[in-house]
């Protein structure tokens, strides 16, 4: 069953088209990646998914309702470029306050069970500005168990970061497909993204250029599109 | 939650933001100080005309502490995308505008008795802390507009790059009303006519009204990209 369904999405910045009439089913429990290169427009598509943007033509629907009169929002987690956390309070006050938000009846608990999950509770007195950015993102993510979302979309959520931090994020993102969430991620990264994805899409210039299962695609068509483009990494 | 709890519970961490950071009401305070001096040595006012002029100067030194405050409380949600936190909840659009307000409208107004209080003693003019009861509707009703068109318009102007820069130009042209009838009704107060006050006062509720009704019907387009 379809929980997030794009039909015909255009997205325009003033004189330039940053989407040209997409297209996509998203299954729940589904995960599917988004390869392209700079500029394709995977960010307008991650926020046009999420909710926080809307196309200027097309129709999104959540659960096959219009995204206007879903819970999409209260559902989602989303994390783009940016953590999305208050620099300037401490680990448990980010964690506290989402709690608060989502109005949590055992606060305490939550926040301290998922930030020893996540190897922060030790820093838990720390405020987020004085954490590496591996520990803020690994932070930013711990926020999306805690609140326990259906879709979960990630923009990029590697960059910036060492091969060690690389793969705690990535074993943090198997964890979430694993509790049957809706997860949509974009990268660069072919490896990292082909092992997370049940389907594969691949956008450029803002068009969709095919979206497959895993079984499906070969990697190397992959890189292929990306050296068609200048860019690729491994 | 209710719709007031969770504006509760965005301004009970706008207050820990404060006293983490620092960022908002300690800049309010500073740049207060610094102008109520300037203004001491550039109009050397003595006991005679100083009540003609202490509206005047207090509003001017509220509105540009002002816009610095609320651009630092909104710089705070912006840097991070932090607010995205809120978006992504259950907590409604208008709780977060009315919960920032409320934390823009509480450093407002401490920033506003720290001002008083410090115009009363480099100014000579005692006057004035015993006149408070009686300036306290103007003062409170005008600090309210000013911070509910403050939270939408600091809002809008630091989703660009120059926002802090523009918020000024955009938003003292839309508070006029505001800050005319602030000044107005303060200058009665101080100068023995508290009795023609009331009507700047009810002009000062209708637009705190006509502001509230506005923001909260557009914010919610607002924080959308």
């Amino acid at each position: 069953m379809n929980i997030i369904k794009l039909k015909g999405i255009r997205k325009h910045y003033h004189a330039r088209t940053a989407l040209k009439g997409i297209d996509m089913d998203i299954g729940a429990g589904a995960c599917i990646t988004v390869f392209g290169p700079n500029g394709a427009g995977k960010t307008t598509l991650l926020k046009i998914i999420s909710g926080i943007m809307a196309p200027t033509e097309g129709k999104a629907f959540y659960n096959s309702r219009a995204y206007s009169e879903s819970d999409i929002k209260k559902e989602t987690f989303y994390l783009g470029h940016k953590t999305s956390l208050y620099n300037a309070l401490t680990v448990m006050e980010n964690m506290d306050f989402v709690c608060r938000l989502f109005s949590f009846k055992q606060r305490e608990k939550s926040v301290e069970s998922t930030l020893r999950k996540h190897g922060l509770w030790e820093r838990r007195n720390d405020p987020v500005n004085d954490l590496s950015q591996g520990m803020k993102k690994r932070l930013a993510l711990a926020k999306g168990f805690i609140t326990d979302p259906k879709v979960v979309i990630l923009d990029e959520p590697f960059t910036g970061l060492d091969i060690r931090w690389r793969s705690s994020i990535l074993s943090k993102i198997k964890e979430i497909k694993r509790q049957g969430k809706s997860v949509i991620v974009s990268t660069h990264l072919v490896e990292e993204g082909c092992e997370l994805a049940d389907h594969v899409a691949f956008l450029r210039k803002g068009k969709l250029l095919f979206i497959n299962r895993r079984e499906e695609v070969d990697a190397k068509e992959i890189y292929r599109l990306f050296a068609s483009t200048g860019e690729a990494r491994l | 939650m209710s719709f007031i709890g969770d504006a509760l519970t965005i301004l009970r961490k706008d207050l820990l933001l404060e006293l983490r950071g620092r960022e908002s009401l300690s800049l309010m305070l500073f740049l207060s100080l610094l102008l109520l001096v300037i203004f001491n040595f550039a109009l050397n006012p003595d006991k005679d005309n100083v009540s003609s002029m202490a509206s005047g100067i207090l509003w001017v030194i509220f509105a540009f502490s002002g816009i610095l405050g609320m651009g630092r409380m909104s710089v705070a949600e912006r840097d991070e995308d932090a607010y995205l936190s809120v978006i992504f909840s259950p907590v409604s659009a208008e709780s977060f505008y009315l919960g920032k307000a409320l934390g823009n409208l509480l450093f407002l107004m401490i920033m506003e008795c720290f001002t008083l209080f410090f115009f009363a003693i480099l100014f000579d003019f005692e006057k004035i802390i015993g006149l408070l009861p009686q300036l306290l509707p103007a003062l409170f009703l005008g600090t309210l507009g000013f911070s509910l068109v403050g939270t939408l318009f600091s809002f809008l102007s630091t989703a660009s790059r120059y926002g802090e820069i523009l918020l000024p130009f955009l938003y003292l042209p839309v508070v006029v009303p505001v800050i005319l009838g602030g000044v107005t009704s303060m200058d009665m107060i101080l100068n023995g006519k508290s009795g023609e006050a009331g009507k700047w006062i009810q002009l000062l509720a209708v637009f705190d009204m006509l502001y509230l009704a506005i923001s909260l019907l557009v914010f919610r387009y607002l924080i959308e990209e």
